[in-house]
């Protein structure tokens, strides 16, 4: 499968595999690397927390200016970042789009009979940045922290054995999917060659797409049976990282508890 | 000593209708070493993942340790190796791998630390510690995904063709491991060359997922028309010397029969 449909899945996927990989920058010396994995864990997500509460743009650009600030002190390119947390705010803005002409307001613009308003598209925005700004949190902690020392540390801080098993399993099984889809993806390229028409190309990557998904499904069982049969079927344990909690893991807190409670103030006052 | 593995009538066929394993009946005792083999897609992965537990047989049972045929309540001691090293492999770093095993099955921090820089000094993985798996050659997958299951300690090794993409020096290395291994081993392999090393038993999977063979070593490996029949070929060892040796003088390793011609030049 060559041509435009072609080479941009292959770039596609290729991107979206290594956003899935933690390397280097989790063994890197940082601000975050440094931290004990329970304050990693407890204070990126209290920050990730006071997003979710935000409603104003303003607020939420500060925390994610705080995110950008965390990520140059933890050695994380900005690039990297970006790259890892931008699928899903792009997909959850196509989902929240049409709220930019459901939601009574001033008129911004009309078109084809309907009336884009102001308070849809602040809306729309709002909504986006905030998943945006939370998903980066996420990754940022997966790209600074071993994944078996995060699981280590949900489980030290008596997070529900459930939750921490569906996170294990979606974030293997999400690492699974780009891997299958980019070896599926290098196996066709090195069997055809010369230029497809893009009608071709589309035909081809429908194809593809149903190979695809049997080939993950099969394989997915495979990998199933390669956890149980190291003790996947008990509880996630992984050996804790855990140390003494030092001053730089207690500002860290302080400053995820000042987010969460101003961020709070902000929306409901005092 | 009472058997480790004991397997009644077990049969699996896949969603699909293939029967890839039928009525197989096997006992294999504690410190045993046996080797699986059969042509490809005869059923010894199948079978391996059948009495490792890994899949719901169809029909039959399988019995572990003389005390249950529940495989979860003694997974620590089983240690199965899957043969595609990709599947094996799903952590995020070569270490995370090899600590999996341990950590999931209770080996205390201590035990692991030192058992996983034993195997990955042995299977030269020290390098690629904190590399993710899926970035290595296939050679480096097979030894980090072997050094993976031997890392918890397991008594019985199901070894699904360990020896795969790794070369001369690694083959050896892994061949030690195994033969060293103070328990129990069940290598399945569909090439000879290595069989004699490892096992004194041999069981053939015939083209139809059964039992066509469980012998000794040396009975099955010089039985051409048994191995012809179920689409394999002795050893080269075998074959150089089949009719001028008997069966019960044919060497049935290189370093046999280099051992037996050195003394019969003087
Ligand atoms: N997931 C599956 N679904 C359906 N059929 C399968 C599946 N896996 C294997 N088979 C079939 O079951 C049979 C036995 O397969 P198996 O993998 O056990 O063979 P094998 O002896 O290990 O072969 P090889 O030497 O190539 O590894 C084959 O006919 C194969 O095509
Ligand atoms: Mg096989």
């Amino acid at each position: 499968m060559t041509g435009v449909v072609g080479r941009s899945v292959e770039s596609i996927t290729g991107a979206l595999r290594t956003v899935f990989t933690a390397e280097q920058v989790a063994s890197a010396d940082g601000l975050l690397q440094r931290r004990d994995p329970r304050v990693a864990v407890c204070s990126v997500a209290g920050l990730a927390l006071a997003v979710m509460i935000t409603r104003t743009i303003a607020v939420t650009l500060c925390f994610g200016a705080v995110t950008v600030i965390l990520a140059r002190l933890s050695a994380v390119p900005l690039r990297r970042l970006l790259a890892r947390s931008l699928a899903v705010p792009l997909v959850s803005a196509v989902i929240v789009l049409p709220q930019v002409v459901v939601l009574p307001g001033d008129t911004l613009v009309r078109a084809f009979g309907l009336s884009v308003t102001v308070d849809g598209v602040a809306y729309v925005v709002l909504f986006t940045l905030r998943v945006g700004v939370g998903v980066a949190l996420l990754s940022l902690i997966v790209m600074t922290t071993p994944f078996s020392a995060v699981v280590a540390a949900m489980r030290e801080l008596h997070v529900p054995v459930a939750l921490v098993w569906v996170i294990a399993v979606t974030y293997r099984y999400l690492f699974l999917f780009f891997d299958e889809l980019q070896r599926l993806v290098l196996a066709r390229n090195s069997r055809t060659t010369g230029r497809s028409s893009l009608r071709g190309g589309w035909r081809d990557a429908k194809r593809l797409v149903g190979t695809f998904l049997l080939r993950t499904l099969d394989r997915g069982e495979r990998v199933g049976r390669a956890m149980q049969a190291r003790g996947g079927a008990r509880p996630p344990s992984p050996y804790s990282r855990s140390r003494t909690v030092d001053r730089g893991d207690y500002a860290l807190v302080a400053l995820a508890v000042i987010a969460v409670v101003g961020s709070g103030v902000v929306r409901w006052g005092l | 000593m009472g058997p480790v593995i004991e397997a009644r009538g077990l049969t699996h066929a896949y969603p699909d209708g293939t029967t890839a394993i039928q009525d197989v009946t096997v006992s294999i005792d504690e410190g045993e070493r046996v080797a699986v083999i059969g042509a490809n897609g005869s059923g010894k992965s199948t079978l391996q993942l059948a009495l490792g537990g890994l899949v719901e047989p169809t029909a039959g049972t399988v019995r572990y340790f003389d005390e249950t045929t529940d495989a979860e309540a003694v997974r620590d001691r089983l240690g199965v190796l899957l043969q595609d090293p990709d599947d094996y492999l799903f952590n995020t770093t070569v270490r995370e791998d090899l600590e999996y095993g341990p950590a999931q099955l209770g080996m205390s921090r201590e035990a692991a630390t030192q058992r996983v820089a034993h195997v990955a000094a042995e299977l030269g993985l020290d390098a690629l510690l904190d590399r993710p798996p899926f970035r290595l050659s296939g050679g480096e997958k097979q030894r980090a995904a072997v050094a993976s299951v031997l890392a918890f300690e397991p008594d019985v090794l199901l070894l699904d063709e360990p020896f795969g993409a790794v070369d001369a020096h690694y083959r050896d290395r892994i061949l030690k491991l195994v033969t060293d291994h103070e328990g129990t081993v069940v290598l399945f392999t569909p090439s000879l060359d290595v069989v004699a090393d490892v096992a004194d038993r041999v069981i053939v999977v015939g083209p139809d997922g059964s039992i066509a063979a469980d012998g000794s070593v040396r009975d099955v490996l010089t039985d051409s028309t048994l191995l012809q029949a179920n689409g394999l070929r002795p050893p080269a060892t075998v074959t150089l010397f089949e009719g001028i040796l008997d069966a019960d003088d044919v060497p049935l390793t290189v370093s046999d029969a280099r051992a037996y011609l050195l003394d019969e030049l003087g």
